[in-house]
């Protein structure tokens, strides 16, 4: 099947650290294309690699090797076609929900009236009306991430990408974030990448995964996932591809 | 011994109130206590009050107490905000610019430990005794702690903030505008607040090397004239003056920092 390319190419990307030590190679020989409107899921196991591929894509981090092409060229620092939801939530404290999901905008120059309508649709889509005025310190781990979430959307993004976004979520709340960033995809229709460590959270989210190898990371399989959505995690199929990737993927200490 | 938590929080509520008012009761206790053996030593309370009330009736240098605590007042406020101004540009500028620190952290290094006090001989030869050299020894004294603690702050500031920055393209001056500073707002304020600590006691120094005017210049007044009622008036008013200062400033501090309680 032909599928629309969302124009971002990654080609045997490598990433290896120097220190006074020696050196440590945390990605290595990466390459995959990102289909448009998909929702790709990159698992890998604990460790290392996978941050510092999203940041290399994001454009935060040096690569070592390969390329990064968006739309055609190679891709240097950040882009106003990505924005990022971060693994560390990385909300600024000294800014309430709507002056953080604004963000991205008041640095685009956008005028203040304008910045804050569109900061008010994406803090209503997340669920969060009502809290404008609160200092993250005030919300609760599940309504952090979804200003995090939000912030990323305002920026209007092309690609989005999730560095474990749910990972310092407790298992009941990440089960609603995950329904909740799927309601969100399908009503934005964004292009996602999804990073996580979380087989079952891989399978109930992605159309593609990309298993990840342990230090460094390599690209051990894709698995595209064809189960429609809302995805049953009980069901025959479901926890059949789940052990065919638990299977595969290296242990995590 | 078992507390619901409730029953707690109303018995520490009940403690912290009683706590203070009790160990200022100590204190003066205290001082009563000391001045019964001693009354050589001390001024008791009704000596002191009548001080106290002359200090409007019979003015020193024409000017009541009042005018006085205004003269101190004045400098430390005209030094702070000179210290405040300078310090966080300065402390944002060597914090911030790798090239700006290499060239000024040293000097800064160098008169960084030299006590504010030592100053005093220098600046009284150049300058004399006016109002001008009081404000430069205070605006030293208090320039310093905001200059240290803006260079903490500014170099505290997690990389990802500044990840966040450049994920959404911000420029290197917004990156210092929108999450450097703000990140660094809350060690700034304690840098102004231990410059106004230190600018209320560098002024009290200043004014009894030298000075007419100032509350300072009352504790030396009574020193000079064997009046031990009025050191110790000027005492009692410097202690009063420096925690109305500490308060109103952790006022300010919820208005400036709200995220940060």
């Amino acid at each position: 099947m032909e599928q629309l390319t969302s124009g971002l190419v990654v080609e045997h990307v490598t990433k290896t650290f120097f220190n006074s030590g020696g050196y440590f190679t945390a990605v290595e020989d990466v390459s995959f294309s990102l289909n448009d409107g998909e929702f790709l899921v990159i698992l890998g196991p604990g460790r290392c690699g996978k941050t510092v591929l999203l940041n290399m894509i994001a454009g935060i981090e040096e690569k070592t090797g390969g390329s990064i092409r968006y739309n055609g060229q190679e891709k240097t620092g950040a882009h106003p076609d990505f924005g990022m939801v971060f693994q560390s939530l990385a909300l600024m404290p000294f800014k309430t929900v709507m002056e953080n999901v604004e963000l991205p905008l008041k640095l685009r120059g956008v005028p203040k009236g304008e910045r804050r309508e569109t900061a008010r649709h994406y803090i209503e889509l997340v669920g969060l009306t009502g809290f404008e005025k609160s200092y993250p310190h005030e919300l609760s781990g599940g309504m952090k991430q979804r200003v995090g979430i939000a912030r990323a959307y305002a920026a209007n993004p092309k690609v989005l990408i999730m560095d474990e976004p749910f990972g310092q979520l407790d298992a009941q709340t990440r089960y609603s974030m995950q329904n909740e960033i799927l309601r969100i995809w399908e009503a934005e229709r964004r292009t996602v990448i999804f990073v996580t460590n979380n087989i079952e959270e891989a399978v109930y989210l992605g159309d593609r995964i990309i298993l990840l190898s342990d230090c460094p990371a390599t690209v051990k399989e894709t698995y595209p996932i064809g189960l429609p959505r809302p995805r049953d995690m009980v069901s025959r199929e479901f926890l059949g591809i789940r052990t065919r990737i638990s299977d595969n993927t290296d242990l995590a200490i | 011994m078992f507390y619901t938590i409730g029953q707690r929080k109303k018995w520490q509520r009940i403690l912290y109130l009683i706590l203070p008012v009790l160990s200022v009761a100590l204190v003066i206790l205290a001082y009563a206590l000391v001045q019964m053996r001693l009354p050589a030593l001390l001024p008791d309370a009704g000596e002191l009050w009548d001080r106290f009330l002359r200090t409007f009736t019979n003015p020193i240098k024409e000017a009541g107490l009042p005018g006085h605590i205004w003269a101190s007042l004045r400098r430390v406020l005209i030094a702070l905000l000179f210290a405040w101004t300078l310090g966080i540009s300065f402390g944002v500028l060597i914090g911030w610019n790798r090239t700006c620190k290499a060239l000024f952290g040293s000097i800064f290094e160098l008169f960084r430990p030299i006590p504010p006090i030592a100053w005093i001989p220098i600046i009284i030869m150049w300058f004399g005794i006016g109002e001008f050299p009081k404000v430069l020894i205070v605006f030293i004294g208090s320039f310093i702690p905001v200059v240290i603690n803006t260079e903490a702050g500014i170099r505290m500031v997690e990389k990802e903030y500044i990840d966040v920055g450049r994920v959404f393209g911000a420029k290197r001056s917004q990156l210092l505008r929108e999450f450097v500073v703000p990140t660094a707002l809350p060690s700034i304020f304690a840098g102004v607040r231990t410059s106004v600590s230190c600018a209320w006691t560098v002024v009290l120094a200043a004014e009894m090397l030298g000075a007419d005017h100032g509350v300072g210049a009352l504790v030396t007044r009574g020193w000079n004239a064997g009046d031990m009622a009025l050191v110790f008036v000027s005492i009692i008013c410097i202690g009063i003056i420096g925690a109305i200062l500490a308060f109103v400033l952790n006022k300010l501090e919820k208005v400036v920092c709200p995220w940060n309680n």
